[in-house]
């Protein structure tokens, strides 16, 4: 629907060793029946939502500015490589000026109607130090809009991966703990019990999306761990789609039924029959009391 | 770009230089030149805004960023630079409306050099820029800086010398490049003249054996068009190798030639390079008969990097002058162009306006502007404001050159008039005009007052950016009016020499604070300040002209002296307070300014929970920093921002900052204006006055720039020039001033940070920033002190320009005075209002008088038997009721009327008899109004609301001699209930003659209280004759008006009647006089006019203004409701005429509607049409209503439509 289904071409262009791995992965998902599979990309302006989103195609497939905003609807690119199709959506950034762009999110919800979200990838910088209210504005309005259950096909992705934390700290430190203080944002915005919380067990995955990221020896891209992000990311990818967790379907009813102003409409006939009825009341009511009392004055 | 912003960006598909030397890795710099929009055209306001950057980049670090990000990636060289332009579209609404115009406004210099990435859909044109001025340069080791400075000056001399002697104009501009240690280095020079360009190109790229230079020699014309089209420069440095070096020299020659027709073509270029020897040369001679440039441009460059700098300034004054003037990069020199379009549309007249620098370096200067609308050359007010000035010149081709060689075509005149304005001693200025030929789409048109750019990268020292700054808190804003004064107090001169030891003492303590930041004065940011403080200096004496010169020689020796000496410490200090977002890096920031952790930080939790401050010696200098807590960017933190800065501000009342330092992240891309509301709540808190002293830091200033559009990289420079962009514009949103232009400092706190040998951090660009931003402190504080000094002068008593004097509202007051006001009346008379102005009607009247009591007798119908009757019936019976009503209200009217003559003339005679009688008979009349009442409802504005809130508006008419009432603000904030304040009003009657009115008003909404207060009395004298004498009392805008009044009445006649007033007003530290005349003249009974014309004065500043009102009514007026009223007004002030009018119409329709119409139209084109009807009876209108409620009802049935794919 929507956008074209095209010839993955830029799968040509990862390095071979990448190329193999995430063959391997498809092939997995291959095994589970899953023909399909469709990613959502949310996250505030800025994160580098769609340059994940090209660096996972492997083409400049979003565009990308570094001072605009460059989408202001949602995108859904698709492509397919051996008869495995993967959509990706990027969306725009959920935050306008200090605000949780609700009016975003709900461009997206109409977007997705009738799409089956597999996988959401949730995008923050690790290079940011603070987590604050916003960021927990941006859990929740997620979570109102598809439900808490979103969470469990979530995977939270840390942009910006190649830096070297502030003084003293090492890198896995740092990254586990701004890792932690998301996760516990997101644990605190979702409203999710805790057992709840630690059974969806989201993952997180680092990426680094700029052109200067540097190679490992197979001409990956890696993190200053060594590790190749795209697989990883892949992978991840492919495990949260084939947890045993129901995959998120967006149906009309999810994208009405939030409309708050429809909640309990049905309650409306009884309410006028009940205001109706007690207008009666009063109105006996005083007449009885002019009756009673003789002639008003 | 999208919307407001347009940007050009240059992309360079140029094949040349694609073949030849641009290889991946190179950086792109782009500066952006932004353009404002002056907003006022009436005002001569010349903002400035310049921006200078300015790349130092050491040798000794040519591998700077690999270590850091071991990538090879990394843009070796930054040299390249391409300027891009970039307009606000949304400033220059007024002004153009073609894109294309606009970016020809401001002659945005552009050299780029090599473009690894074509930016923007490809596009293989670029709109380009015309140049203004580039100057390219880097700093030359501490060494042979002496020398450079003298000959520049030498070179300053010598124009100026040429301008002022030549009126024809000729000017010599002689740049001079003094390079000693030069690993490479790559000058541009470009004059501006308005509609020409010249832009030179070198471009060297040292290699192991030598440079490579395609265009050694001569260049011929033709070919100089194609090597200019990109003007790149371009500049690799070979790590490992020996320096190169480099020199360049650059003259530009450039003869006005007089005379129309004529032109003069003489392009030489001539470039010489011998990089063996370490020298190159490019000489450019520009010879064109209309313009005049001058240019020098400089270069020098040490590192690999060189430092490019532009300034533009755009000078927008009301279209008179404007004088744009371009910098280059040699210090001393600013030339400015302006132009002016003559009566036709492409005859473009120029004024370059040059400037002395005071300070001799060979940094690019800021630019300034000044316009001089009271020379005489400037008259015409053709212009818009904003146009460009440099035209389209380079604009809209892809060989920018090729239009040079037009322009320098083009026929040329000068105009001699012009040189001989007053200004030339101080500026020497040349105007010539220059028109363009038809190719060329827009003839320049003035180049708004604001040039405005960022400066390249890095750089950021933008020194020129504090010009605006400057001349708002000089108060001079309007240099017009700053030098209007001094003309006028040229005797004044001797009492200069004070203020110029002091400031002398300034200079001296500012090249000390350099000195021991280790900047020399070539500093960009040192020169700046130089140069304003020479400035200054100029414009306080005129005798002063010369001085700059003089006195940086002075003033850097005695520094010199006093530093070696060592002792005399240093009376300086600054206090810096640092604002900025939670995790940003306030306290790790504050750490490095002072080397050593003072503050502890944390990267997960909010480090710094409250206000502090540390003190310590930086280099020896006492700096003070106050740490702020973190602020939060949504929305809904705002409130606990508040706090935050509440706290801040408690703090900070003892002991006020010097310096704000806003730190954000280089890094974070904060776009969506996601900073809006932090930064409109710290303009709240603060107000917006807090960002004129603001600097901004860019954080994590170490970081990799993002990738560009298509994944390529994108250069440092460029990544940082585009984010201070956002973040200099968001500053000026919040603070509602568009001229700000906060400076730029980057910032970077990690310990894995490359130093240099000294230990100091260095940035990616080559710069140091610790220096770097504590001298832009210091600098803000330096110049705030001069401008103390300058200000205490300003406002020596009997000068007529004292600081922020305003000059008073005429318009308003004259609009107020020509108000016709009732004059107050003795109790008795309080209704006979109407009836002066009736008396003509009497006698018509008398006729129908008993028309009512002819009419047959009628029964009324109860509301049953209406019922039953047919509908024909019906309208008769309201008809018939109707016509009735009227005759009686008609008659009552009357009745009423015959009364009050009586009571008249009874109280006439009574005055004859003795006192005690007529007391008895107030008495009397006065007793039955003891029981107060309720006074009729309000009448409130029709509305939407479901409740009708009349009664809460309701009062009692009590016996009180005072009224007093509440004030009903209808349009009121809030709307529900529109109490807004209270009014009280009373009449006194002194010697039973003398009415005296008081009534005053206090009313106060959320933002600000009103007090009005108003007095008057009449007296009536002679027949007919009365005078009033009045005193009001108001506020007008933050200031109480006192005006005195009086006016005299005749009414000798009886269908005219004509009323002259004076008035005078004392408001804030003026005094306004006024006098009107007004004739009222009543033609018949249902039409009359009003007119009434007047003058207003204050400190020789005139408005005259004048009404007209004509009424049209029904016949019988009040009864009947037509009613129609034309009102015209006009005032002229400042030559900028007024003209409004409205026109209003009542028109009954049928019984119960009402047709209101309602018209306005101004002579700007501003106008107002409303229709309104009123009815009590189509109550099928109301069924309106439902349609939406279908509409809904509807959506259930057909849900599905909505989300159609």
């Amino acid at each position: 629907m929507g956008s074209l289904v095209r010839e993955w071409v830029g799968f040509q262009q990862f390095p071979a060793a990448t190329q193999e791995k995430l063959i391997e992965f498809f092939g997995k998902l291959k095994q589970k029946d899953m023909n399909s599979m469709t990613v959502l990309v949310l996250g505030k302006g800025g994160v580098g939502k769609s340059s994940t989103v090209n660096s996972l195609i492997g083409e400049q497939v979003v565009r990308v500015s570094p001072f605009q905003a460059e989408g202001l609807r949602p995108v859904m690119v698709s492509r397919t490589m051996g008869g495995f199709t993967i959509n990706i959506i990027d969306t725009p950034g959920l935050v306008e000026a200090g605000y949780v762009n609700h009016q975003a999110l709900e461009l997206i919800k109409g977007f997705l109607v009738n799409r089956t979200i597999d996988v959401l990838l949730y995008v923050d910088r690790l290079d940011v130090y603070r987590v604050d209210e916003l960021d927990k504005q941006v859990v929740i309005a997620i979570t109102q809009t598809f439900g808490k259950e979103i969470w469990c096909k979530t995977l939270l992705v840390l942009t910006h991966a190649q830096f070297s934390p502030p003084d003293e700290l090492s890198y896995e430190t740092f990254s586990s703990k701004r890792s932690d203080s998301l996760l516990k944002t997101i644990r605190a915005g979702s409203k999710m019990r805790k057992q709840e919380f630690e059974d969806s067990a989201i993952a997180v995955v680092y990426a680094e999306n700029s052109g200067r990221c540097s190679k490992n020896d197979k001409d990956e891209k890696a993190l200053p761990n060594g590790e190749a992000w795209i697989p990883n990311l892949v992978k991840a990818i492919t495990d949260v789609a084939t947890n045993q967790r129901k995959a998120i379907h967006v149906d009309k009813k999810m994208v009405d039924g939030s409309y708050s102003d429809d909640k309990g409409k049905k309650l409306i006939p009884l309410i006028i029959g009940a205001q109706y009825l007690i207008v009666k009341m009063i109105q006996g009511a005083i007449r009885n009391d002019i009756k009673t009392s003789g002639k008003p004055l | 770009g999208d919307g407001t912003e347009f940007v050009v960006r240059s992309d360079r598909e140029d094949k040349k230089l694609a073949e030849d030397r641009i290889s991946d890795e190179q950086v792109v710099k782009n500066e952006l030149v932004r353009s404002d929009e002056v907003r006022d055209d009436n005002e001569d306001e010349v903002f400035e805004e310049a921006i200078g950057s300015e790349n130092d980049e050491q040798e000794e670090e040519e591998d700077p960023k690999r270590e850091l990000f071991e990538s090879d990636d990394l843009p070796l060289v930054e040299t390249l630079k391409s300027s891009m332009v970039e307009h606000e579209v949304e400033d220059f609404e007024e002004a153009v409306g073609d894109l294309d115009e606009t970016s020809s406004n401001e002659g945005g210099v552009k050299d780029f050099t090599a473009v690894g990435e074509s930016h923007g859909a490809g596009e293989a044109e670029f709109d380009v820029l015309a140049t203004k001025m580039n100057g390219d340069k880097g700093e030359g080791g501490g060494g042979g800086s002496y020398d450079k400075v003298e000959s520049s000056l030498d070179v300053v001399d010598t124009t100026e010398n040429a301008t002022s002697t030549n009126t024809n104009g000729s000017n010599l501009a002689a740049e001079h490049v003094g390079i000693e240690n030069g690993k490479t280095h790559s000058f541009l020079g470009n004059g501006i003249a308005s509609p020409k360009n010249k832009e030179v190109v070198a471009e060297v790229i040292p290699k192991d054996d030598g440079i490579e230079e395609p265009w050694n020699d001569g260049i011929e014309v033709d070919n100089w068009e194609e090597r200019v089209d990109g003007i790149q420069t371009e500049q690799e440095v070979e790590e490992g190798e020996g320096t190169t070096e480099n020199q360049f020299e650059k003259r530009t020659e450039e003869e006005v030639v007089e005379g129309e027709g004529t032109s003069k073509n003489l392009f030489e270029k001539q470039t010489e390079q011998d990089v063996v020897e370490g020298e190159g040369t490019s000489k450019d001679l520009f010879e064109n008969g209309s313009v005049c440039m001058d240019s020098e441009s400089e270069a020098e460059r040490n590192g690999e990097t060189g430092a490019a700098y532009t300034s533009n300034i755009v000078t927008n004054a009301s279209g008179d002058n404007e004088v744009s003037s371009a910098v280059t990069s040699s210090p001393l020199e600013e030339s400015s162009s302006g132009e002016k379009g003559e009566t036709e549309g492409d005859s473009t007249c120029l004024k370059p306006e040059q400037h002395l620098a005071s300070s001799p370096h060979s940094y690019p200067e800021s630019t300034e502007v000044h316009s001089n609308s009271g020379s005489p050359g400037v008259t015409s007010r053709e212009h818009k404001p904003v146009q460009s000035a440099n035209g389209g010149h380079d604009v809209q081709s892809p060989q920018p050159n090729k239009e040079l060689e037009k322009q320098q075509s083009s026929r040329v005149h000068v105009d001699p008039e012009i040189t001989e304005n007053s200004h030339v001693e101080t500026e020497p200025e040349v105007v010539s005009s220059v028109s363009p030929t038809e190719s060329r789409s827009n003839p320049a048109a003035l180049p708004p007052a604001r040039p405005a750019g960022l400066g390249r990268a890095s750089p950021l020292l933008e020194p020129a950016s504090r010009a605006p700054q400057q001349s708002r808190v000089n108060g001079n804003g309007s240099h017009n009016q700053f030098q209007q004064a001094e003309d006028s107090t040229t005797t004044e001169a001797d009492e200069h020499d004070e203020t110029r030891e002091k400031l002398q003492l300034i200079r001296v303590k500012f090249l000390r604070l350099a000195h021991r930041l280790g900047q020399t004065p070539h500093n960009v940011v040192v020169a700046q300040v130089l140069y304003r403080l020479g400035l200054a200096e100029q414009l306080r004496g005129r005798n002063g002209s010369r001085v700059g010169a003089f006195s940086f020689d002075r003033a850097s020796a005695m520094a010199e002296q006093l530093e070696a000496a060592g002792q005399d410490p240093l009376d300086f200090s600054c206090t810096i307070m640092v604002l900025g977002k939670s995790g940003v890096g306030k306290s790790a920031t504050i750490n490095s300014i002072f080397d050593e952790v003072k503050f502890c930080t944390d990267a997960f939790q909010m480090g710094t929970k409250r206000v502090q401050d540390v003190e310590g010696l930086v280099q020896g200098i006492k700096v003070r920093v106050i740490d702020t807590p973190g602020l939060l960017p949504s929305w809904s933190d705002q409130a606990k921002n508040e706090k935050i800065l509440n706290s801040v501000k408690a703090f900070i009342k003892k002991n006020p900052p010097d310096i704000v330092l806003y730190l954000d992240r280089l890094d974070m891309q904060s776009r969506d204006s996601g900073d809006m509301p932090l930064l409109r709540t710290i303009s709240d808190v603060f107000g917006p006055s807090i960002w004129f002293n603001a600097i901004v830091g860019l954080t994590h200033a170490a970081s990799v720039p993002p990738d560009g559009p298509n994944g390529t990289a994108s250069s440092y420079d460029m990544f940082v020039t585009q984010r201070s962009h956002v973040i200099q514009q968001a500053i000026r949103q919040a603070a509602g001033d568009m001229r700000l232009m906060n400076p730029v400092s980057l910032v970077e706190n990690h310990s894995a940070c490359r130093t240099n040998r000294a230990g100091q951090r260095v940035l990616p660009n080559g710069q140091v920033w610790k220096p770097h931003l504590l001298l832009l402190s210091f600098a803000s504080k330096i110049l705030a002190e001069a401008n103390a000094l300058l200000k205490l002068q300003d406002n020596i008593p009997g000068r007529p320009f004292a600081a922020r004097s305003k000059a008073p509202p005429l318009p308003f007051l004259l609009s107020s005075l020509l108000q016709s006001r009732p004059q107050p009346k003795l109790p008795e008379q309080q209704y006979g209002d109407e009836e002066d102005e009736d008396d003509l009607e009497e006698s018509s009247d008398s006729d129908e008088e008993s028309e009512y009591d002819q009419l047959p007798p009628f029964k009324s119908l109860t509301k049953a038997q209406m019922a039953t009757l047919s509908k024909s019936q019906k309208k008769q019976y309201l008809d018939e009721m109707e016509y009735r009503e009227k005759l009686l209200m008609k008659k009552q009217m009357k009745e009423e009327r015959k009364r009050r003559k009586m009571f008249k003339k009874f109280a006439a005679e009574i005055k004859d008899l003795p006192d005690g009688y007529s007391e008895n008979v107030e008495e009397e009349s006065g007793g039955p109004a003891s029981v107060p009442v309720p006074m009729p409802d309000l009448s409130l504005p029709a509305s939407f609301d479901s409740d009708n809130p009349t009664h809460r508006y309701r009062y009692l008419d009590s016996s009180n001699q005072w009224l007093v009432r509440p004030v009903l603000e209808t349009h009121g904030w809030d709307h529900d209930i529109g109490y807004e304040g209270v009014n009280a009003e009373r009449l006194f009657v002194v010697k039973e003659k003398i009415p005296i009115s008081v009534s005053g008003q206090v009313t106060k909404d959320k933002k600000d209280a009103n007090v009005q207060l108003e007095m008057a009395s009449s007296v009536k004298h002679g027949e007919g004759k009365s005078t009033s004498l009045g005193f009001d009392m108001q506020t007008v805008g933050k200031e109480l008006a006192y005006t005195l009044r009086s006016e005299t009445r005749f009414n000798n006649f009886r269908r005219n009647k004509a009323a002259a007033g004076l008035s005078v007003t004392h408001l804030g530290d003026s005094v306004s006089a006024g006098l009107k005349v007004e004739d009222k003249f009543i033609a018949s009974k249902w039409f009359r006019i009003v007119m009434s014309g007047g003058a207003m004065t204050s400190r020789g500043d005139f408005a005259y203004g004048g009404t007209l009102e004509a009424q049209l009514r029904d016949k019988d007026y009040p009864l009947g409701r037509f009613l129609t009223t034309l009102g015209l007004s006009v005032m002229d002030w400042h030559g900028d005429l007024a003209i409004g009018g409205n026109i209003q119409s009542q028109v009954p329709i049928g019984r119960s509607s009402n047709l209101i119409a309602r018209a306005n139209l101004n002579n700007r084109g501003a106008g107002q049409v409303s229709v309104r009807v009123n009815s009590s009876e189509q109550l099928q209108l109301a069924m309106v209503a439902i349609v939406p409620l279908f509409k809904k009802l509807l959506s259930y049935y057909y849900p599905q439509t909505q989300y159609g794919q």
